[in-house]
């Protein structure tokens, strides 16, 4: 091999495995932002005609049926190896999770808050955050929009309709998703 | 003087094996043969050869019921493959 074969080879080996990678994980932004969108749509029209907010509680069966589902996506993929950004991306979908979560539970059973106003914002700084790792301005404008927009609309908003907001956010991360796999085909 | 090419990295299918780790925490035997499209004996030979050299390090275990090899690279594999670059970066802008 010459000098310049080997940095060929170094330099497509490399770039493969990093698409590889990033595409990998495009698959589970296409499964919450599904996800999302169909819970989000479900509670919206459930609570719009019978007038319950308690149907609100189905929201605590999205980690509930999301978590196994995501686990059982895992183990059926074919092995794809993490590197820094694939792993920076699972830590900022983590840690919105666990915040995401925690505040629901707190709003619900101790402490009421305006819990969509809250997650809004946090769901536009992790998608922003996600743009920022993926190097993608689509994604960060996507994700300033959602937290920003969303935040305004949940002051704005008070009725059931407020929910939308979260159909919105799981488009967004199904756009994500489709954005990756093209951008690392 | 030019610096001397790493041998055992001056080879096409252990060199993209030590890109592949290059860049991740650790990678399945599977994984690095579809990356390589190396036939499975070829693959086990120069694994072995970088292993007997240090530059990476194997663990078997298993997923779920299925065996399991996994790859990565070490410190002085690290290091072998950052030389290895900076000296083929040497060879070209000297030919430039």
């Amino acid at each position: 091999m010459t000098a310049q074969q080997s940095l060929q080879l170094i330099s497509e080996s490399f770039n493969k495995s990093r698409k590889d990678i990033l595409r990998g994980s495009a698959k589970y932004f296409m499964f919450w932002g599904a996800l999302l969108t169909v819970t989000s749509l479900a509670i919206y029209l459930l609570w719009h005609f019978t007038g319950k907010p308690q149907w609100n509680f189905l929201w605590f069966t999205m980690p509930a049926v999301g978590y196994p589902l995501a686990a059982l996506l895992r183990k059926n993929s074919a092995a794809v190896p993490q590197n820094e950004v694939s792993k920076m991306l699972g830590a900022v979908w983590t840690v919105f999770g666990a915040f995401a979560i925690t505040l629901s539970a707190i709003a619900v059973f101790l402490v009421p808050m305006r819990v969509t106003l809250i997650i809004t914002i946090i769901m536009g700084l992790a998608e922003c955050m996600s743009g920022v790792l993926l190097k993608n301005w689509p994604i960060i404008i996507g994700g300033f929009l959602l937290g920003v927009g969303g935040a305004v609309f949940a002051m704005l908003v008070t009725s059931e309709a407020q929910l939308l907001i979260f159909t919105l956010g799981g488009i967004l991360l199904l756009v994500t998703g489709s954005i990756m796999k093209l951008q690392y085909k | 003087m030019f610096p001397k090419l790493d041998p055992l990295l001056h080879s096409e299918l252990r060199l993209a094996v030590m890109s592949i780790l290059a860049g991740v925490d650790e990678a399945d035997f599977t994984y690095l043969k579809k990356q390589t499209e190396a036939t499975a004996g070829n693959l086990s030979v120069q694994i072995d050869k970088l292993t007997t050299a240090g530059y990476i390090m194997v663990e078997k275990g298993f997923k779920g019921k299925m065996p399991r090899t996994t790859c990565r690279i070490t410190p002085a594999g690290q290091e072998a493959f950052s030389k290895y670059v900076e000296a083929l970066k040497e060879y070209l802008s000297a030919s430039k």
